[in-house]
């Protein structure tokens, strides 16, 4: 498949990688045989149409999916079909935000803040309160989860998943109902985590949050991968400015030549 | 583990379900103790409402409860705990959930107005109803994709072992009555959760000629001792199979 290593002068370090992984869902195939790998220090935005089998991606990498064909390393673990439940202390090091949360509705917020760094056994000192402050929840701990409107149910999903230091972010359509400055701030966890060494995952089909804050980009159509290459490469193979202009140029060349790896 | 249920439970004990089904058993019993001047008949109709309504109210609970939660348990299976850990906790909360409320609207009346070694027994068999119906409801929570699909499948299960299961029993006993079928009977009355947990009961009550086919037959085919052992054992079956088999598919499930 079309992965290619970064620009950076450094050797990237892969984290994970995606060997041939593919997906059924009854007659469907979600994932068709992709082959990629996330680096350390890299955020990858993960672009596509609907359905197109990113979330699927994303679901396989978190265990919530377990791949028909193919197998997933993430350090030292492997999933595979044979081996669909590793020891689920690898998702330890994760933080995820999916794309719709439902909270049990009796609930307060605060109630899920501990909850959850219960569960995964983290004190206060472990945490890092500064999301929850910065978008205005600290405010609304004591507010019942079943009140919540959708972007504040996205603020508490977006701590969720940030708030265990994560070296691995994945964030699936994160600004989807937010305020732009919400947005902003969700998004600099993102930075965060790429600058302390992490992988970042991200969806999103705003093309300008994925041009301030891809290092590459990878394009899942019908569930196979038609590239996945550093956000500048793009452009300048495209000799446009845009990324929405660059993808229709993109996916015509790659269906001309079949290896388009720069 | 612990942890899934403590968080789970105090979810359910804030459930406004939980709670209204606690009163409205507590409405139920209250009522048929104070409108019948003999215990014991007020504990007959009792056994009567608590067969029929406790099977329901678990199987459907369960069955939404789960749909409700799906979300969240996506969110839990994302952190470093095991699959059965999560299901684990769920499954106690939800059973813990239920038998507090069937304690308090059901144990209660029971132990102010018949303190007897019958009301005991309704409230073991209504216990263990609880139990087989949340697994049940778990499990069809588990295997149907849609919630509106799994609240029909559980409904027709309900509606299979509280009425279709004993008039098929007792159609097939007319129509074969010209053979010697009673052995093969007791075995089929003994497939039915709500029958074994009645029979339990009745075998207690010593009135179990009264209660229904299924009882008749079984006091007479066992005498009150090794029937009990056997029911209690068949519906021991009937909670660990269905919860055995929501682990199987849960661990393997796409979230």
């Amino acid at each position: 498949m079309h992965d290619t290593t970064g620009p950076m002068s450094s050797l990237p370090e892969p984290r994970i990688r995606f060997s041939g992984v593919s997906k059924r869902y009854g007659a469907l195939w979600a994932l068709r045989g992709v082959d990629c790998t996330f680096h350390k220090g890299e955020v990858v935005m993960l672009i596509g149409p609907n359905a197109s089998g990113k979330t699927t991606l994303i679901k396989c990498l978190l265990g919530l999916v377990h791949p028909t064909e193919g197998r997933i390393t993430i350090d030292d673990v492997v999933i595979d079909a044979t081996r669909p439940a590793p020891p689920p202390g690898y998702r330890a090091t994760i933080g995820y935000m999916p794309q719709i949360s439902q909270f049990p509705a009796s609930l307060r917020i605060g109630d899920l803040f501990d909850m959850m760094a219960d569960v995964r056994g983290l004190t206060a000192a472990e945490l890092d309160d500064g999301l929850i402050t910065d978008l205005g929840l600290h405010k609304q701990l004591d507010k019942r989860l079943s009140t919540l409107s959708g972007g504040t149910r996205q603020k508490v999903s977006a701590v969720l998943a940030c708030r265990t230091r994560p070296s691995v972010l994945v964030m699936d359509e994160p600004t989807a109902g937010l305020d732009p400055i919400s947005s902003t701030r969700v998004l600099a966890e993102a930075d965060r985590v790429r600058a302390a060494g992490g992988t970042v995952l991200v969806t999103s089909h705003l093309m300008e949050e994925v041009e301030t804050l891809a290092d590459r980009v990878a394009y899942l159509e019908d569930g196979t991968l038609r590239f996945m290459l550093p956000m500048h490469e793009i452009l300048a193979i495209t000799g446009t400015d845009r990324l929405a202009k660059a993808l229709p140029v993109m996916l015509e060349r790659e269906r001309m030549n079949e290896n388009v790896v720069a | 583990m612990l942890k899934v249920f403590k968080y789970t439970l105090l979810d359910l004990t804030r459930n406004r379900f939980v709670l209204g089904y606690a009163l409205l058993m507590l409405a139920i019993a209250q009522g048929l103790f104070l409108l019948e001047d003999d215990p014991m008949k007020a504990l007959l109709s009792l056994v009567q409402v608590v067969m029929a309504l406790v099977p329901l109210i678990a199987l459907v609970f369960t069955v939404v409860y789960m749909y409700d939660i799906q979300e969240f348990t996506q969110l839990l299976a994302v952190q470093p705990i095991a699959r059965r850990a999560i299901l684990g906790g769920q499954l106690l909360a939800l059973a813990g959930a239920l038998l507090l409320a069937q304690a308090v609207g059901l144990g209660i009346p029971l132990l102010v107005h018949a303190p007897t070694a019958s009301a005991l027994m309704l409230s073991i068999s209504g216990s263990a109803l609880v139990l087989v119906f949340a697994g049940l409801g778990a499990l069809i929570a588990l295997r149907q994709r849609e919630k509106a699909r799994g609240v029909g499948v559980a409904l027709t299960i309900w509606l299979l072992f509280v009425l279709v299961y004993d008039a098929l029993l007792l159609w097939g006993m007319f129509a074969l009555s010209d053979y010697p079928i009673e052995p093969f009977i007791v075995p089929l009355a003994g497939l039915n959760p709500i029958d074994l947990a009645r029979i339990m009961v009745m075998l207690e009550v010593d009135l179990a000629a009264m209660m229904g086919y299924s009882g008749a037959i079984y006091k007479n085919f066992f005498g009150s001792g090794p029937g009990m052992a056997v029911a209690a054992l068949i519906l021991l079956l009937w909670v660990a199979i269905p919860a055995w088999r929501s682990f199987v598919m849960f661990r393997k499930k796409d979230l």
